[in-house]
């Protein structure tokens, strides 16, 4: 039987377990009743493919009827449980645009050139709603298509990467089924905050040597600003913390 | 409730601050009909007028270059944070002696309700510069708000923005490499930012003054029309000569340009 709403965070290798766990942990300490669930390579219901070809087996691995799918990397700063309202009107959600530490919205294309040249929306798959429903059946499967059929696909895009992203993945599924289908509009749906060098002008890539973090359990701060939402902090050593 | 105006006037090498203020006096009493209280360590000349004097030592202040100085300049402005202390008003306004009012806008501060107001945003009143290095600070892009214009109320909320201004300045050394500030002067902008991050609980959501800084940049040359109307004559990013008329408050970022309008 299906629990109503969950947070499912996909995990596959060592590091990225033990990100989720953190994950996991930070979401607990402000929704201890949350419905939590790490997917582990065990976990895959069609089993490990290489690379990230694995993420359109999260529809079928989601144990929940509503599922926020999040990036293990990333903690929980704030209250998130009001999401839920925010997305279940629709059957699918990616989140759209960044921000960075100061809560500004993230400027810099550099990470997102391939996006701009190819006229994709700026979907984040970090944070993605969906309930179980054929659009979101029609879009995972699109994801799926994408990923193991990346060497055709990419003959559309120009300068492609050689190896499929789930972001762009998830901006080619998104055109094809419908931007309005599976985003809402800009400013409407919740941004990770983005530790990259080129969102928060940090000098070097490893923010973690020149910025201060700090828990304030629950919750963090960097460089004494309080944080909110999620925030993408990408250096996977903070896992051992 | 008395409400006033305080402006910190300290003198340098080349610039005479406490003229500004004398003549902006004039101006805040023409638009905004409310005394003014200097702050200065000068001899007020006989023919200036203030509704109070109030004596005060400068901190010594840093060595700045100002684009429309033909010399560096010696910078007073440490003692801005003992405004809460030195003020004699239980509402003030402070503004910088280089803030020209040439109309009744900041009225409508001081009917606010919130214990402290500052501007968050300044611009580029020929819309040549779009302002994003001034407008942040620091090697992450903190959102600074300005001390060029502040209200407060006398109220536990102002005092502890002060206090934290004071302790911020008294521990500059430790701001700077925290926020990684490409240049070392001590700014009270930099403190005002820095303060009210921490008096709102270390979250950047301090209401603001609803309407934006209208600044001159210093490369740009200020004349009088007449009384509350100005000319700026400016260049173009393709080196062409324009000028616009400006009718409104605005930061005279260039003091010399400001000077001789006073002068003349």
């Amino acid at each position: 039987m299906l629990v109503n709403r969950g947070y499912l965070i996909p995990a596959i290798g060592d590091i990225y377990v033990k990100c989720a766990n953190k994950l996991a942990n930070s979401i607990k300490q402000w929704h201890p009743d949350a419905n939590i669930t790490i997917l582990t390579e065990d976990m895959l219901p069609y089993g490990k493919f290489p690379g990230y070809v694995n993420d359109w087996q999260c529809y079928d691995a989601s144990p929940y009827e509503q599922t926020i799918k999040l990036e293990a990397d990333m903690v929980c700063a704030s209250p998130i449980d009001h999401w839920w309202d925010l997305f279940s009107n629709r059957n699918v959600v990616i989140s759209q645009g960044c921000r960075n530490f100061y809560d500004q919205p993230g400027t810099s294309r550099y990470y997102r050139k391939i996006f701009d040249n190819n006229n994709l929306p700026d979907v984040y798959n970090a944070i993605t709603y969906y309930q179980k429903s054929d659009v979101a059946k029609e879009f995972f499967k699109l994801v799926r298509d994408i990923f193991e059929n990346w060497n055709s696909y990419k003959t559309i895009l120009k300068f492609p990467d050689p190896e499929p992203t789930t972001d762009v993945v998830y901006g080619i599924a998104a055109i094809i089924v419908g931007v309005e289908n599976v985003t809402l509009p800009n400013n409407m749906t919740p941004t990770i905050v983005h530790m990259k060098k080129h969102i928060i002008n940090s000098i070097d890539d490893d923010w973690t040597k020149e910025l201060i973090l700090e828990y304030t359990d629950p919750g963090i701060r960097i460089n004494t600003v309080a944080q909110w939402g999620l925030v993408h902090y990408h250096i996977k050593e903070l896992a051992n913390e | 409730m008395t409400t006033g105006v305080l402006i910190f006037a300290f003198n340098n090498e080349h610039i005479d601050y406490l003229a500004m203020a004398n003549w902006s006096a004039k101006n805040i009493r023409r638009h905004l009909q409310l005394p003014v209280a200097v702050v200065t360590d000068q001899v007020v000349p006989n023919n200036y007028f203030f509704e109070q004097i109030i004596p005060a030592k400068p901190y010594s202040g840093d060595i700045r270059k100002f684009a429309d100085q033909d010399h560096n300049v010696t910078w007073y402005n440490g003692n801005r944070v003992d405004a809460y202390n030195l003020t004699p008003w239980s509402q003030t306004l402070v503004l910088d002696a280089d803030y020209v009012v040439a109309s009744d806008e900041l009225k409508k501060v001081l009917v606010m309700k919130e214990n402290f107001l500052a501007h968050k945003t300044a611009y580029d009143v020929t819309n040549q510069d779009n302002f994003n290095e001034q407008n942040y600070f620091g090697q992450y892009n903190m959102p600074m708000w300005w001390a060029t214009v502040m209200m407060f109320r006398r109220s536990y909320e102002a005092k502890l923005i002060f206090d934290s201004m004071s302790m911020i300045k008294n521990n500059w050394q430790h701001y700077k490499d925290l926020y990684n500030t490409v240049h070392p002067t001590y700014r009270n902008d930099f403190a005002l930012s820095i303060a009210l991050n921490i008096v709102n609980g270390h979250a950047i959501v301090h209401k603001s003054i609803p309407w934006g800084l209208a600044s001159l940049t210093p490369e740009n040359k200020l004349s009088q029309i007449n009384q509350d109307t100005f000319r700026i004559d400016f260049f173009t990013q393709d080196r062409k000569p324009r000028y616009i008329i400006l009718s409104q408050d605005f930061h005279a970022m260039g003091k010399k340009h400001l000077g001789d309008v006073i002068a003349s």
